[in-house]
């Protein structure tokens, strides 16, 4: 299987934009936008220990934004085409992020969580690579 | 959120002031408002009534209410003409509690206003908090505010839906000085409770007219209805603002049926529950017959590090 991943022009991996992620502990079966400012950033509230509350139909979810680590950026894919064969696949970027507000079911976000958790692959990974 | 400052400032009165009162706050969370306490009600002992209203409804919030007068002037909530509340109309009860608060050197009140996106959270939380909880909860804390804001109580009447008994016994525990009389239909029964019962109808119904749409949605009261399921305002309402994504804004308690019925014309969600202790389950058993199975060679399964399955990382490319 080959991956193409294809940005047009390659200054936007390098200046991120104010672009809001989330992730939120339930599977949508859906692929198509979604009012998120409107239904669901309009939910969002700041704790003073800077954590987050929301709602997701009528589920409580606490969150925290989790900046992602130095000289990595995050980006979203989108396949414009759909692929003739699982063999050869496009995907153009059509966004790019720093930061991700990460979202949990009715439990805050700890360092337990796989998402933190996984980045600790990168120093790792890092450290692993400099030998 | 409103600070302390405005909540003492923002009297309520009258309809109007109590309007005011409910438009002024933030309607996704839970507001609670104490009258002030008329000084018969610090010096002689009192009775005080408990009452809810909006329990039933998919829609708004669902309101508690508590109204406490002296004994020796136990005629007052009488007088004032309440009765059972559910044998008024709106403009009957809105009458009443506007004499209520014209009463407030004999009758004192208080309502807690329960967000519907309370209701929902509490009831999809991950321990379950049932809505009798909130609702027992709910009467403990206004009376406990009434309390501390000094009224001097000696007997407590409570309407309830469920069986009494139980209900008493967990009040006395929990307030072991006072009477506690717990009944089904005690609005009809004592005059206290009708009145705790036209504050939190007047409360509940005053809320939904006011409510502003966090997500701003362009819909009014008529366009929303009472929220009972039988209502067609209510039904055409459901139907027509769902959306297929978050599906109802935070007007609805999407943990009642019917807004779940009414949710599966949306795209369908599962709710990520799996917890990292729960996933350790063990796997099924491995039948018998499949030892006996003849095998051609003997397949070598490279498994990862334990530090890459705990953070669901894996390999996608080979190189």
């Amino acid at each position: 299987m080959a991956i193409h991943i294809l940005h047009g022009k390659s200054y936007i991996l390098l200046i991120p934009k104010e672009t809001k992620i989330h992730s939120v502990p339930f599977k949508i079966h859906a692929d198509c936008d979604a009012k998120v400012s409107k239904y669901f950033e309009s939910s969002i509230k700041v704790e003073e220990d800077k954590t987050m509350k929301a709602s997701f139909r009528g589920y409580p979810l606490r969150g925290e934004t989790i900046e992602l680590p130095q000289g990595y950026v995050g980006i979203v894919l989108h396949e414009r085409i759909l692929p003739p064969s699982e063999k050869e696949r496009k995907f153009h970027v059509i966004h790019n992020f720093k930061s991700l507000n990460y979202w949990n079911w009715d439990k805050a976000p700890t360092k337990n969580d796989k998402i933190v958790q996984a980045f600790e692959w990168i120093d790792v990974a890092e450290a692993v690579s400099s030998y | 959120m409103a600070s302390n400052e405005d909540e003492t400032t923002s009297k309520v009165t009258d309809l109007a002031s109590l309007e005011q009162f409910l438009s002024g706050r933030d309607n996704s969370v839970n507001n609670l408002y104490i009258s002030d306490i008329p000084n018969v009600c610090k010096e002689y002992p009192c009775l005080l009534g408990i009452d809810e209203a909006g329990r039933g409804p998919v829609l708004g919030p669902m309101v508690y209410g508590i109204a406490f007068c002296p004994q020796n002037e136990a005629t007052v909530p009488d007088a004032l003409g309440c009765a059972d509340s559910k044998a008024l109309n709106e403009e009957k009860r809105d009458q009443i509690f506007t004499k209520i608060c014209e009463t407030s050197n004999k009758i004192g009140w208080a309502v807690e206003v329960i967000a519907p996106n309370s209701i929902c959270n509490s009831m999809l939380s991950r321990n379950k908090y049932s809505l009798n909880q909130v609702s027992m909860d709910a009467a403990i804390k206004l009376v406990k505010c009434a309390v501390s804001a000094g009224v001097n109580i000696s007997h407590i009447y409570v309407d309830t839906v469920g069986p009494p008994e139980k209900y008493q016994a967990y009040l006395k525990t929990i307030f072991p000085a006072y009477g506690i009389t717990v009944a089904k239909k005690a609005d009809s029964t004592y005059p206290i409770v009708s009145a705790a019962s036209i504050c939190a109808k007047v409360t509940r119904d005053h809320a939904l007219k006011v409510w502003q749409f966090q997500e701003e949605l362009n819909l009014t009261h008529e366009q929303f209805g009472s929220g009972y399921p039988g209502d067609p305002v209510t039904k055409k309402f459901l139907a027509d603002n769902c959306d297929s994504v978050f599906g109802y804004p935070q007007l609805v308690r999407f943990s009642w049926s019917t807004a779940e019925e009414a949710l599966k014309e949306a795209y369908y969600v599962e709710c990520d529950r799996a917890d990292p202790e729960e996933a350790a389950t063990p796997s099924s058993n491995t039948s018998i017959t499949s030892f006996f199975k003849m095998t051609s060679k003997k397949s070598v399964v490279k498994t990862q590090h334990e530090f890459f399955t705990r953070r669901c990382l894996s390999r996608n490319v080979e190189f």
